[in-house]
Order: C-alpha cells, then structure tokens, then sequence
C-alpha cells in the first residue's frame, strides 16, 4: 500500500501500491499525477519545490515533495495533485492512503 | 531544472531479480502395472494404468476409454509379447 502522508508543506511517499504483478494501474496512476505535478511546478517556477526519491536497489521507498514556493499556482497544483490522490484512495482503498498529519 | 523523468511503474514493486515464473507441476497420476505376472485377479480388477496403449488388451481383457487394461473375468494374469515390439496383458482363467 501507498501511504501518503501530508504535514503542512511536505508530502512524503512510501510503499508500493501492490495492485498487480505485472500492470499495476493504480501505481502507474499514482506515478503519473505525481510526476507531473512536480514537473508543472518547476516549469513556473524553477526552485518552487524540493523532491527527493530514495531507492532501494531498483525500488523507490520513499519520495519526499517540499513545497518552498507560496506562489499561487503551484499551490494549486500541489492541491490538485491532493485531490487527485484522494479521489484514488476512494477507489483504491487497499493500495493507497492519504493521512494528514498537521 | 531537476525535472522528474515519468516513469509509470515508480510506485510498482520490482519483483526479485531472477525470479521465474516456472515451478508448477501436476501430482503424479499412478500409472503403471497394478497386478503382476502370475497373480489371480478377480473379474473387473484393474491391471494397467497408461496413457495411450504402452500394453494392449490380450485374451479376457477389456480396456477403458482412458486405455486403462481390466480384467473380465477371474484367473491368472499374463504379461506377454505382441508381435515384434508390443506387449499385451491376459487373464487365463485358473
């Protein structure tokens, strides 16, 4: 399971969503509104936020998202990236959790 | 610009190097002789389990839609030659 925690202006991600062997939709979903909500908000602004993967071996085990930036559209972004991986909590009960911690 | 490459599987478990897919079998099926040469059978008691005719069916015995050879009736079993290269089961009756 993916466990999302939010605290304030930093997200740390860890686990694996372990939907499927082999086409796993839920982590490729996962993946792809991460990915390119970190893109979109370096695209505005260059230094708007610090991530950091840490690997072991071939696997990630944590990714860490600190938003430095209070410009309003990347927080728009951060929030719609939020919002999108509650939506997929909601489907996804057993493979994603979202815990708010502040 | 410390953009992030996308890469769909980010959060996908990475299965252990060299693990196979392989490792199944079926349980074996007891094939083979299940009376011997010289034994009394009763009528209907099974001789040969196989698949396809390693043995063909000789005097008093009947085969199975599964080639499985029986007896037909009480007596003797007989493991003997067929031809050149075959073999075949018989019950004589005692």
């Amino acid at each position: 399971m993916i466990k999302v925690r939010i605290n304030k202006n930093k997200i740390v991600m860890t686990g694996h969503a372990e939907y499927a062997e082999e086409n796993d939709i839920v982590c490729a979903a996962v993946s792809s509104i991460v990915t390119t909500s970190i893109n979109a908000c370096l695209k505005i602004e260059a230094n708007s936020l610090i991530h950091k993967e840490i690997y072991e071996g071939k696997e990630l085990s944590k990714l860490t998202i600190e938003v430095t930036s209070d410009n309003k559209s990347i927080l728009l972004i951060v929030e719609n990236m939020i919002a999108m991986l509650e939506e997929l909590a909601l489907t996804y009960k057993k493979n994603i959790k979202i815990i708010k911690e502040d | 610009m410390n953009f992030m490459k996308l890469n769909i599987q980010l959060f996908a478990h990475v299965k252990a190097q060299g693990s196979t897919r392989n490792g199944r079998d079926s349980r074996g099926r007891r094939l083979g002789a299940k009376a011997s040469d010289g034994q009394t059978v009763s009528a209907g008691s099974i001789l040969y389990r196989q698949r396809g005719t390693k043995i063909y069916p000789g005097v008093n015995v009947g085969m199975g839609k599964d080639h499985t050879l029986f007896a037909k009736v009480t007596g003797v079993v007989r493991f003997e030659r067929l031809g050149r290269d075959k073999k075949k089961v018989s019950v004589y009756e005692a």
